[in-house]
Formats: structure tokens, C-alpha cells, sequence
């Protein structure tokens, strides 16, 4: 299998802009909304600011939560929505750990990062790139990037206050 | 239809605790932009003549720009505006953010506060939810410990603005702090939430912006960003913020020492940017779509001074550093923190710090007059006690928490001599003996002493070029030329135009004149992209030029004239005492007849001619005024 392909973010170094965020509502939908984003910018203080992204799972939960089967996986192994599918049920986003998947509120059908690249390319402070696991561990053998969002995990990917 | 904006004015009366939703005015954006322009027209005609600016008839207005909320570059920023309590003249302050973005998100554009309430109160929105709500229990509370609560309450994505006890007791130069360590400090606009019982308002919106051309959208803004990383200031910005200003200023004799005595200290070295940088720097930080990014997240780490925040910029250096002989740096960080926290403009704090220092190294002022509190230059440790004690009316902190004007007023002794104000507004970090232009723009800007009404920076750093197009070969050199008066009333006037117009778009003066890579082509791109305006670059000027007028006409209206758009006497007579611009004066009166005359307005009065007016529109504005004839 392909190694997994997912954007991350360096929380010490991202200055928290969120031009990322509205690269992303701009391309999709033609708006600047970050609720309507696939990337979240969530700033912790003291001194963070993290930018969240599906992470792409390798045992992805929200496609099996769907009843519509209305997520898959492509043979790139990209997590997407079938728009004719999706019911805005809602599944995914109760199963996602990382809160990286959410219901547009205009379209009601689920939206989430499928790792396109247009928002890295305009990070100002080249804050996020596109990784795998292995990518990321030879990066940052110590895991630190990991650790910051693990310490934080709870205010990062709690589902009572999407974005 | 405007394309790109919230849509919606709120209107709250704070006595009867009614909320009212009205359309914006598309005919008023079309003249007056949003942002200040907005604000400088609805508060012209709601705001009495002959009040005082702590009354229940003193009218607040939020607004935020055309841009703001657009992806434009360092498109973050929203504004704040009344009489004001520390000039009582025209008040204004802006600050960037998220705010200013999520007030648009929730659908609206802008928001008016009159009357005031009679229990602490502070206004919730979330989306079409406007609600008035009891403020009990932030009221007494700091701006962090606000900021905690609230957001517990109404969810952590919620953006804040909010005074904190330097509002509350009516400081005169309190802050409207935002987003925890941003303030729209200038003014004393704190203390008119204060006087109206208004702690906070908390906005979250979870709209989206329209914008009126997503087809060539991206592609503008992309070309926009390119040119913004490309610019040799921004890796500069990034790295220093406003820190390595003191460098800078130092160099040039430019840095205020010792109140006002002096352009240049001999201990910059110590709260240098370089020094900040190397020892406290966390990050660097952003608001909405900012690349330049020169917010700076700091700390100290141990002794008396420790904290982690949101600090400083080279003002406070100059204000808190510089100006009270203090190079004491983990004093001057933790004292910006302090005024975060309180809600205080670190500019007025540390101008009305230093008139008492300088006024203790004259004698004038003793330990009976002080609590006790020894104010020799440079003891940091009795500027961070007096922090306190103004935010708290403690004391000696009461007489300071007035300003140095009005403190001086009530001091007497000839201590009015030290007093570094214009229109009782301390001036900020640019010792005007060593930049011509700074000290004109700090007697006309609108509301009292102010660099960035005009902002008048290029004839800092050799921006030959930009002179060339914005204003034409015939004046160079000597429009660039620092110490030289001539064509500063021309250069002046120019940069206020524009600047109000940059405010009136919710974007910064980053980018726009420091450095100067967008102008008025670029800004009406983005009004076209982004709101479909057709404006053109004459419209624009005109715009910018109706804004100032207005805003003079309010002060005009105060009794302001030509004799109140003056500086200290130590600036316009005394020779600057040493460093590189040493024997020095400014030269107002002669940058002052040539910026009255640019303006069109009378050489005496520095009242708008009639003609002048016409010309404008605004002559239903002035009706009931004394306007001379050309
Ligand atoms: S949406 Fe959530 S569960 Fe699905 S792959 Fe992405 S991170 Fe994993
Ligand atoms: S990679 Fe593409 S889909 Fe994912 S957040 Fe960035 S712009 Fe959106
Ligand atoms: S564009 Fe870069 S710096 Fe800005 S919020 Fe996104 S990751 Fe952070």
C-alpha cells in the first residue's frame, strides 16, 4: 500500500494568519468562510497556533461510520465524499477522532481536507506541508510535533465547538 | 448590493437596553467607505456639539473596513470611534486582529453604542442572536481573565473585545483591547466603554464573505501576496516586528528620551530589538491574513518582571524605555503586558510617566506629591508600581490616570512646561526635531497627537522611488529629505488621504506605507474584486480628502483652530540638545501655511474654505458653521 499522504502543521511555527483556512472556503466554495473550511486554525496560548487536518487514517472511521457509504478511499489513497451519497447524516463527523471532517451548512454534505495542496503552496511562513508518517518521523525523529497536539488534544479536536 | 461586507448595522441604545438591526447605507459606503470614513459620518451627525465625551450622549461606533475580512493582505483590522476624554476632539483608534473578521462573518458591518446602562452589561453576538447580557461578573476583571470567562461561556472560537479596570475607573487613556494583547489604544476610547458600562462584546460568526468576482479572485490576492513576500521590508518585519525601531531611531536622533528632551539614549542598545529578539522572542505572530506578521510573542522568564504575552511594540520601548530614562528591558516588556492587562495606550502611559519624571528632575514635583514613589529617571521599579496605581485611580496613579495635560493643569508649578501633548494628547515615539513630517502630522491628525493619521514615513528609508510616483520628479530631493520643511505640507496632506482611506478598508498601514507597495491602483483592485466598487483612483483621493475634512469640521465644531495645531515649545524653539539632528527645530508654522494652503482651508482658522467644502459635499455638514470665503 501507498504510504498515507496528509497535511500537517508546525504549531510553533505557524503564526495562526489563517490564509490557509480561507485558501481553502475560496477554492471549494467560492467564499471566505472558516466554517466553511477543511482546515481549522485553532490558537492555544501560550504561543500556539495549530492548524488541523484530516489526518487521513489508515483504518479511516468516518467511512465505516457512514451508513450512505457515501466515503471512500481512492487509489490514492484520498478519503473522499460522493456529494450524490451524502446525506449530512453526520456519522462521519461523530466518528472522526480529530474532528477533521464537518457538514457543510449550506450544501448539508460532509466536507474534509483531500490533501490538494493549495493552501500549503500559499503559507506564508512554509508553517504546513504535505507528509506521510514516515515523512514526518524522519523530520521530527524526536515527535514533537505530535507531542503539542497530543498535550492539547482535547481543546484541539472538541466537537462542541467546531472551528 | 455590496458584495463582501456583513450587511447589517447594529444600533444599541445601552439606557433602555434596546437593540436595533438596520441595512447599511449603501449611498453613505459609496461616499464615505466603511471603517473610519463610516464612522466619521454617522458619529458627525449623532454626536451633540457641547457634551462631555463621559456622558451618556457621547455615541461609540465600531466598524470595520470595506476590506476587512477579505483576503487582502494584513486585511484584519476594524475601528473604534467617539469624542474622545483625553483631547475632547474627535477620537479614533484601530487595531487588527480577528475581530474585526468575525464581526463581518456575523453579518455585520459595523456597530453604535448610545445612552449607557446603569449595571455593567456587555453585548453577545452570535450570528443573528444580539443580546444584551449581565456583565457582573467580568466587571473588576482584567482584560485576560475577561477573555478566559467569556470564551468559556460562549465557546473558545468566540473573538472579544473588551476594557479592563483602566476603562472601568475612567483613565483617561484607557485602551479597547481586543483579541487578549491588541488594543485600539490612542484616544481613551476605553473609558468611554467605561463610562457606559460596557465591558465587552463578544462576536461569533460562522457566516461566509461573497466575494464579487470569485472568478479572478484568488489569482488578484496571489499576485498581491507575491509582491508583499517579494518586498525587501517583509523578511525585516518578520524577524523585528517594530522592535528594531529603536535601532533605527537611535540612529537618526529620532528615538524620545528623557520626555522630550533629547532624540537619542544612551542605553537603546539594552532594549533594542536585536535584544528582544535574541532573548524574549516566542514567535512571531499574525492577524487575519497578515504576512507581515510583526506582532511579537514574548516572555520573560523569571524575577520580578516574568510573564508570557502578546508584547511589545517600539512604541513602548520609546514610551516606557527610552522617554523615562528607563533601559531596564524586562521592565518595559513586563510594563506592556501590564497595560494589555489593565487596557491602557502604552504611548499616553509612558508620556504622562515621563512629564512626571522630568518634572521630578526639575524639583517641581516631590516624594509629598508622589506617595512617596521616587520617579529619578530609569527606576523601573516605581514605573511599573505607577501602572497599577493609574489603572486603579490608586493615589498619585489618580492625578496621572488624567493625562499629563490635564495632571499638569491641576500640578501647576510650571510643570505644564514638560508636557509633550498636542491637543492634550501625548505625542508618540517620534522625536519630531529629527523628521519634519512627524511633527506636522502630529498637529493636524484628527485626534490630537498622532504619527499614524498620516503616517508620513517616506522620507524615513530613501523611498525616492515611491516619492516619484506618488507625488511627481519636481519634489525631489527635498521631499525626502528628513530635516527639511519643505513640501512636508504637501507630503503630509497626501499621506492623510490615503491613510484614512486604508482605515476605512480595515487594512494596514503595513504594506500600504511602510513599506509603501500598495497604493491606490491596488486598493481599488481589491475593492473591485472583492466588493465590485468601480472606483478609480481620483474617486478614492476624494474620498480620503472628505474624510479629513469631516473630521476637522467635528473638531472645528469643538472650537478647534489653527492655534491648537501646535507643538511644546521645546520642539518648535529649543534646538534638539545632541545627536545626529542636534540644533534642530521644527519649523511648523512654515509646514503649516503650506498644508493649509494644499488643503484649501484658511491660513488663520485652519477652517475649510466654503469652496473647499462644495467641492467635497459636505456643505449640508457645515450648514450652521462660521466658514470663511477664499
Ligand atoms: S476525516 Fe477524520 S477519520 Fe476520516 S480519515 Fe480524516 S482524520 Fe481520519
Ligand atoms: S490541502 Fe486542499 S483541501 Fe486540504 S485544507 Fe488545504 S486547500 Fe483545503
Ligand atoms: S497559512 Fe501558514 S501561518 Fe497562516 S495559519 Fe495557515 S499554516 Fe499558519
Amino acid at each position: 500500500m501507498v504510504d498515507l499522504k496528509f497535511v500537517i502543521g508546525d504549531p510553533r511555527v505557524c503564526t495562526g494568519c489563517m490564509i490557509c483556512v480561507n485558501v481553502c472556503s475560496m477554492r471549494y466554495l467560492k467564499v471566505i468562510s472558516p466554517e466553511r473550511s477543511r482546515v481549522r486554525a485553532v490558537r492555544i496560548e501560550p504561543g500556539l497556533d495549530f492548524t488541523l487536518f484530516c489526518r487521513n487514517c489508515e483504518d479511516a472511521p468516518c467511512i465505516d461510520a457512514c451508513p450512505e457509504e457515501a466515503l471512500s478511499r481512492t487509489s490514492k489513497g484520498i478519503v473522499i465524499v460522493n456529494n450524490k451519497k451524502c446525506t449530512g447524516s453526520g456519522s462521519c463527523v461523530e466518528a472522526c477522532p480529530y474532528n477533521a471532517i464537518r457538514i457543510n451548512p449550506d450544501t448539508e454534505k460532509a466536507i474534509k481536507c483531500i490533501q490538494c495542496d493549495e493552501c500549503i503552496k500559499r503559507c506564508p511562513v512554509d508553517a504546513i506541508w504535505m507528509t506521510t508518517m514516515r515523512e514526518l518521523e524522519e523530520r521530527d525523529p524526536d515527535g514533537e510535533i505530535w507531542a503539542l497536539h497530543d498535550e492539547h488534544s482535547e481543546e484541539l479536536y472538541s466537537k462542541e465547538d467546531l472551528q | 448590493m455590496i458584495h463582501g461586507v456583513g450587511g447589517k448595522v447594529i444600533w444599541v441604545d445601552l439606557t433602555k437596553g434596546e437593540i436595533e438591526k438596520r441595512p447599511i447605507e449603501k449611498k453613505l459606503v459609496e461616499k464615505y467607505l466603511l471603517g473610519a470614513g463610516y464612522l466619521s459620518k454617522v458619529l458627525f451627525d449623532s454626536i451633540p456639539t457641547d457634551i462631555d465625551p463621559l456622558s451618556p450622549e457621547n455615541v461609540l461606533g465600531f466598524a470595520t473596513g470595506l476590506l476587512t475580512a477579505s483576503m487582502f493582505p494584513q486585511s484584519s483590522r476594524h475601528v473604534v470611534a467617539a469624542l474622545s476624554p483625553l483631547t475632547d476632539v474627535w477620537g479614533e483608534s484601530h487595531a487588527a486582529g480577528f475581530w474585526g473578521p468575525e464581526l463581518k462573518l456575523a453579518g455585520y458591518d459595523a456597530i453604535f453604542f448610545t445612552g449607557a446602562s446603569p449595571d455593567p452589561v456587555y453585548l453577545n453576538i452570535n450570528d443573528s442572536t444580539v443580546e444584551l447580557l449581565s456583565a457582573d461578573d467580568v466587571w473588576g476583571r482584567d482584560v485576560f481573565e475577561t477573555d478566559d470567562i467569556l470564551r468559556k461561556r460562549h465557546g473558545k472560537r468566540a473573538r472579544l473585545i473588551y476594557i479592563g479596570q483602566a476603562g472601568e475607573n475612567l483613565v483617561r487613556f484607557a485602551a479597547v483591547m481586543n483579541d487578549r494583547d491588541r488594543a485600539s489604544a490612542r484616544s481613551g476610547l476605553g473609558a468611554v466603554m467605561g463610562s457606559k458600562k460596557l465591558k465587552a462584546i463578544c462576536v461569533r460568526g460562522a457566516g461566509k464573505i461573497e466575494v464579487a468576482d470569485p472568478k479572478k479572485y484568488m489569482d488578484t490576492m496571489d499576485e498581491f501576496y507575491r509582491r508583499m513576500l517579494a518586498n525587501p521590508f517583509t523578511p525585516g518585519r518578520a524577524k523585528y516586528g517594530t522592535t528594531n525601531l529603536v535601532e533605527m531611531m537611535q540612529h537618526i536622533g529620532r528615538l524620545p528620551s528623557y520626555n522630550m528632551r533629547q532624540g537619542v539614549f544612551e542605553g537603546y542598545e539594552k532594549i533594542s530589538g536585536e535584544t528582544i529578539t535574541e532573548k524574549y522572542l516566542v514567535k512571531p505572530r499574525s492577524d487575519w491574513c497578515c504576512l507581515q506578521r510583526c506582532a511579537r510573542y514574548t516572555s520573560v522568564k523569571e524575577g520580578p518582571y516574568k510573564y508570557v504575552g502578546g508584547s511589545p511594540e517600539f512604541e513602548t520601548q520609546s514610551s516606557l524605555g527610552s522617554r523615562c530614562g528607563n533601559d531596564n528591558l524586562e521592565s518595559v516588556l513586563f510594563g506592556h503586558h501590564l497595560a494589555n492587562q489593565y487596557g491602557m495606550d502604552t504611548i499616553s502611559l509612558g508620556g504622562t510617566i515621563s512629564w512626571a519624571m522630568e518634572a521630578w528632575d526639575e524639583g517641581l514635583l516631590t516624594a509629598d506629591d508622589t506617595d512617596g514613589i521616587d520617579l529619578s529617571w530609569g527606576n523601573h521599579e516605581s514605573i511599573v508600581k505607577l501602572i497599577k496605581m493609574i489603572a486603579f485611580r490608586e493615589g498619585f496613579g489618580d492625578v496621572l490616570a488624567e493625562g499629563s495635560a490635564r495632571a499638569a493643569e491641576k500640578i501647576g508649578r510650571g510643570t505644564e512646561k514638560f508636557v509633550m501633548t498636542v491637543k492634550k494628547q501625548e505625542i508618540a515615539g517620534q522625536e519630531p526635531r529629527a523628521q519634519k513630517s512627524m511633527g506636522l502630522a502630529a498637529v493636524t491628525a484628527a485626534r490630537g497627537a498622532d504619527h499614524l493619521y498620516a503616517f508620513p514615513v517616506l522620507d524615513e528609508a530613501g523611498f525616492d522611488d515611491e516619492i516619484r510616483e506618488r507625488f511627481g520628479e519636481e519634489y525631489l530631493p527635498e521631499m525626502a529629505e528628513r530635516l527639511n520643511p519643505k513640501y512636508k505640507g504637501i507630503m503630509v496632506k497626501e499621506c492623510e488621504d490615503f491613510m484614512v482611506v486604508v482605515e476605512s478598508l480595515g487594512l494596514c498601514k503595513y504594506g500600504t506605507q511602510i513599506p509603501p507597495e500598495f497604493y491606490y491602483e491596488d486598493v481599488a483592485l481589491a475593492l473591485k474584486v472583492h466588493n465590485g466598487f468601480e472606483f478609480t483612483r481620483a474617486d478614492l483621493q476624494t474620498i480620503g480628502e472628505r474624510i479629513v475634512n469631516l473630521n476637522r469640521l467635528f473638531n472645528a465644531r469643538r472650537g478647534v483652530t489653527r492655534a491648537d495645531d501646535c507643538l511644546p515649545d521645546r520642539l518648535t524653539k529649543e534646538g534638539a540638545p545632541l545627536g545626529p539632528s542636534k540644533g534642530e527645530v521644527v519649523e511648523l508654522d512654515q509646514m503649516l501655511d503650506e498644508y493649509y494652503l494644499k488643503r484649501g482651508w484658511d491660513n488663520e482658522t485652519g477652517i475649510p474654505y466654503a469652496s473647499t467644502l462644495q467641492r467635497l459635499g459636505l456643505v449640508e455638514e457645515a450648514s450652521g458653521m462660521e466658514i470663511p470665503d477664499e
